[in-house]
């Protein structure tokens, strides 16, 4: 559909007039002049090379019949093989139209057919017409895909805003617990990278996988539910301040449950469901719900993973961080939550990867 | 363009109030296409087409001589060509052969009457 939009709209392009007699054609010639650039051609042959050369550069062709080297017909043939009479408008002008060559014609995409002697204002007047409708159409068509390259624009600025917001309030959150921003967007890396790059990510498409790192960053959003004492206490927790810090699980999900302009994307489900579940274990013994094994999702598991080896090698506020050996180390013995046997052999496959996220 | 000269021509088969308003009124332009047409070739195309026996050819320049003179407003010589275009294409190739000895004579007129009017 470019074919005929490059160039100025305002001007409607040069008027083609393909006639093997002199005479026919300084007659249009004169009669077109004022109100286009006129080409002229003298034989079909021409003429076709003329406008597959540069079809952008004409608004309509008037075409005799009866020509050496090539007819008008054979001319109108070759334009509707190359889908160019859709574009360009095509008149024939002929001394006799016989009912097969009219039915030929306008078969094959012809305008309109004009008999010869021409009447100056009945040419003039319908070949106007068609060309002022191609034009119009063709303004129609670039304020269509102008509009469309505009909205295309606003919704991609609007996707960045939504996921900048959700970064936003869960760097809030974690702010919290003295985390940064940093924390947040390691998470989803990690996250990415485990369903990007091992077999744990089958089945999820690119869309899919970019929605769940997108949620893993709102796990800890109900943290904003603890009470400060409890979230940033320097010592160990009495049993019922965890089981109080157990509630950013359920107090995560009801939050995002709440949103309703949440709910109704895509994203929900996943965000709602890791919010609830990265606390569970493969074992059955983690909390709020007891999952055991498959029963908890694979994004869950992986966002539970996520946040333990991110807690082990970076330093937080209870403790410093551990070597990257020792952290290995105490994932691989379960000591900081039980996880599943693939889960694992896809961690330590990408793990090297995870690490470079560190030496930035 | 004096009346005599429009007469002159009017006489010989050359409607110049029609062929003026096809040319938006330009005499100039006219003038010029009526001198070009003395030096169309296809009257002696179709005349050693005839004589060659070579149908294609004969109807080819019949065809374009007939849009000239209709472009032209020679109304008589128009309608002796429209008549053997449709003889040609009827396959009637001996009325259409036959048509010239009326064309060749009303050709002969408009060429004399516009060498005459353009002197």
């Amino acid at each position: 559909m470019d074919m005929l939009s490059p160039g100025d709209v305002s001007a409607p392009g040069s008027l083609l007039i393909v006639d093997d007699d002199a005479i026919n054609r300084a007659i249009l010639d004169n009669l077109f002049a004022p109100f286009y650039p006129i080409e002229e051609a003298e034989d079909g042959d021409e003429g076709l090379a003329r406008i597959l050369a540069r079809p952008e550069r004409f608004c309509a062709v008037l075409l005799d019949v009866v020509m050496p080297r090539m007819s008008g017909l054979e001319v109108l043939e070759r334009l509707r093989e190359s889908a160019l009479t859709e574009k360009l408008p095509v008149f024939l002008i002929t001394a006799e139209a016989s009912d097969e060559n009219m039915r030929r014609a306008y078969d094959l995409g012809v305008m309109d057919v004009i008999s010869k002697p021409v009447v100056p204002y009945i040419v003039l007047k319908r070949v106007q017409s068609v060309i002022e409708l191609f034009q119009a159409r063709k303004r129609l068509r670039r304020t269509v895909k102008s509009q469309q390259t505009e909205l295309l624009a606003q919704a991609e600025k609007i996707i960045r805003l939504n996921q900048g917001m959700i970064e936003a309030l869960s760097t809030a959150i974690e702010f919290r617990s003295e985390e940064s921003g940093d924390h947040v967007r390691r998470i989803h890396d990690i996250t990415w990278n485990l369903l990007t790059y091992t077999p744990l990510g089958d089945g999820l498409d690119d869309e899919a996988i970019h929605q769940i790192a997108l949620a893993s960053i709102m796990h800890d959003v109900g943290k904003i539910a603890i009470p400060d004492a409890i979230l940033n206490k320097p010592g160990k927790l009495t049993a019922e301040e965890y089981a109080i810090m157990k509630t950013h699980t359920t107090q995560g999900a009801l939050l995002l449950e709440r949103i309703p302009q949440l709910r109704e994307t895509g994203l929900y489900a996943y965000a709602a469901d890791i919010a609830r579940h990265h606390h569970e274990r493969w074992d059955g013994r983690g909390y709020p719900d007891g999952l055991r094994g498959d029963e908890i999702s694979v994004w869950a598991q992986a966002v539970s993973l996520a946040d333990v080896y991110d807690a082990l090698i970076n330093k937080r506020v209870y403790k410093a961080a551990f070597s990257r050996e020792r952290a290995l180390e105490m994932i691989r013995n379960g000591d900081c939550g039980v996880f599943g046997p693939r889960l694992l052999d896809c961690f330590f496959a990408v793990e090297e990867r995870l690490f470079s996220l560190y030496r930035r | 363009m004096d009346e005599l000269r429009k007469q002159a021509l009017a006489a010989a088969g050359v409607d110049v109030d029609a062929a003026l308003a096809r040319m938006m009124g330009s005499e100039a332009l006219l003038l010029r296409l009526l001198k070009k047409f003395l030096d169309d070739q296809n009257f002696s195309k179709l005349q050693a087409a005839v004589s060659a026996g070579d149908q294609e050819a004969a109807l080819a320049a019949s065809h374009t001589l007939k849009g000239v003179c209709g472009n032209l407003s020679m109304p008589a010589l128009f309608d002796l060509l429209t008549r053997q275009v449709a003889a040609f294409r009827a396959g009637d190739w001996e009325g259409a052969a036959a048509l010239l000895a009326e064309i060749a004579p009303a050709y002969a007129r408009v060429v004399d009457a516009i060498r005459e009017a353009c002197a």
